[in-house]
């Protein structure tokens, strides 16, 4: 199966010129043989939208842009971030997987990150779901960029039976190190190693990069594999096109030596979880 | 504290051909005064932009920095980039013959505001934006002239200590000169910042990044062995200094009002 991580930087509030750059990325992978292409979050708009939300939103069954993407996965299978309006003035930054020319599945960014530079719950509403989904190479999963440093949101993946853990990402780089990264890309590439390794799943991330309002978007983008490997990693803070093979059959070996999977015992976690959630007091 | 030179050079790069290049410009100008900041700034912007597409304006008042001159004028020239000199003191003269001080704090912030003027109207005419040149000490000390030095229209230093500025400038090959050059605000003759401040800059950068960067409270900053007198006078400088770093307060009447909750990105649509 050949991945492609789409590392591009989206025009903000343009949707006309990220359609065409999607639309652009995909007929490059496809001449390349990829099978599944990945966009970043909120790559049909940008990232800060601020009040430009209302504006940006729109319903993927109907929308006529949306569609034509919906159609390009006949032969593809697409994975973009955008903002989606559901019932009315409810707006999600969600994450859809397109294949067989239908939507597969949504995923509304469940964890919101607000504070510091981050405001997205002042202009989002948050999803309340992390499920898994069939696709033809396994049993998928989608998160969006916070979503992924919290392990409980990992976990319920994993619990879902998560071959394939697909995270799309629009985050700033912030610190410096000695190496050529910034200091919060290596937060990233810990828990893809952590999840894939734990989740005997693969773990794909993929960040935009550019600038919106002087913040630098890291790029960075990664694979990793059921048994922790990383197997590719997009350079910091530069637009690229990554593709990978992954072999799914490196699921199955992965989990005959490490038996996460079989002993998961989400019952026991449910359990606990009802118990803390039921005493749970400010 | 340390950066990683080649990384920051990477970044900075990319975002000043980047916003220029959203917003539909080729070309920046920068004002040179033969310090370190605009030296570090022109160099920047001489790699992001291509030389051809860099001027850098040298605006002295008369010949009190002729020193410096030189050097913005050495600079330019191993940088490739154009200059165009004029002498502030007509303009600055005009006015202070109308309203004569010898205040060398309202002398200097009308000679930084002079060349604010003179650059914003070559901004227009040469189509170029204008690219700061404060670094993060000078912003959260109030270090500069509001309107004035610490007007922009992006600003690649502004998150650098003026130390890690030193660094960078070294790692891009400024010349010694240049490198090693006191810091000045050029308000005067013989000023330096450091005595004016009362604090040299490792000093100032070390007690600014305790508490900016790392967010400890002042008292954990001067039981980790840092002067009380210093750590209090850069925190009283920091606060006296935020209206500086703001846009003016607006008075709220209607639902929606610019600067509270009518909610845009700087660089949307671009």
């Amino acid at each position: 199966m050949k991945v492609a991580l789409a590392q591009i930087s989206p025009h903000l509030g343009d949707l006309r010129k990220n359609l065409d750059l999607h639309l652009e990325t995909i007929e490059k992978v496809r001449r390349r043989k990829a099978h599944l292409v990945i966009f970043p979050e909120l790559s049909l708009t940008g990232y800060t939208l601020m009040d430009l939300v209302p504006e940006a939103a729109l319903d993927p069954a109907r929308h006529p842009a949306f569609q034509k993407l919906v159609a390009a996965s006949r032969t593809i299978d697409i994975v973009l971030g955008f903002v989606e309006e559901r019932g009315k003035g409810l707006f999600y930054n969600s994450a859809a997987y397109l294949s067989g020319g239908r939507i597969i599945h949504v995923h509304r960014k469940a964890f919101l990150p607000t504070g510091g530079m981050f405001e997205e719950a002042k202009f989002f509403a948050a999803g309340k779901n992390f499920r898994t989904f069939a696709t033809s190479f396994g049993k998928a999963g989608l998160m969006v960029c916070r979503d992924f440093l919290s392990y409980g949101a990992g976990y319920l993946l994993f619990a879902g039976g998560a071959d394939l853990i697909i995270v799309i990402s629009a985050a700033p780089g912030r610190g410096m190190t000695a190496g050529d990264a910034f200091a919060t890309s290596r937060m990233w590439e810990l828990m893809g190693e952590a999840v894939s390794f734990f989740s005997t799943a693969f773990v794909v991330y993929c960040n935009r990069v550019g600038f919106e309002d002087g913040k630098a978007f890291a790029g960075g983008s990664f694979i990793f594999d059921p048994s922790g490997r990383r197997l590719v990693k997009a350079p910091e803070a530069e637009e690229d096109l990554v593709l990978a093979d992954l072999r799914i059959e490196d699921i199955r070996s992965a989990r005959k030596r490490w038996t996460f999977m079989r002993d998961d015992r989400p019952e026991v976690i449910l359990h606990s979880l009802q118990r803390i959630v039921g005493n749970h007091e400010d | 504290m340390k950066i990683n030179a080649p990384f920051v050079e990477k970044i900075l790069c990319a975002f000043i051909r980047e916003e220029l290049h959203k917003f539909g410009f080729s070309k920046g100008i920068v004002g040179l005064s033969g310090g370190l900041d605009s030296s570090v700034c022109a160099a920047l912007a001489a790699k992001a932009l291509g030389k051809k597409n860099v001027l850098g304006m040298i605006l002295p008042y008369k010949d009190t920095f002729g020193k410096d001159v030189e050097d913005a004028r050495a600079l330019a020239r191993k940088l490739g980039i154009r200059t165009r000199l004029l002498d502030i003191s007509p303009m600055v003269d005009a006015y202070f013959s109308r309203y004569p001080t010898d205040d060398r704090v309202r002398i200097g912030n009308k000679m930084a505001r002079e060349r604010m003027s003179i650059l914003y109207d070559h901004s227009v005419l040469e189509k170029a934006l204008i690219l700061g040149t404060s670094n993060k000490t000078e912003l959260l000390i109030g270090y500069g002239t509001i309107h004035g030095d610490m007007a922009c229209a992006i600003n690649p230093l502004g998150d650098l200590y003026k130390s890690q500025v030193r660094a960078l400038g070294a790692h891009l090959r400024l010349p010694a000169r240049i490198l090693k050059k006191t810091p000045t605000a050029g308000l005067w003759p013989g000023q330096t910042d450091e005595d004016e401040i009362g604090l040299d800059y490792s000093e100032i950068d070390a007690i600014l990044y305790e508490l900016v960067d790392e967010r400890r409270p002042r008292k954990e900053v001067i039981a980790s062995g840092f002067k009380k007198e210093a750590v209090e006078k850069i925190e009283a400088r920091i606060v006296s200094s935020e209206f500086k770093r703001k846009m003016p307060p607006i008075a709220k009447i209607s639902p929606r009002t610019v600067g509270h909750d009518f909610l845009y990105s700087y660089d949307r649509n671009r």
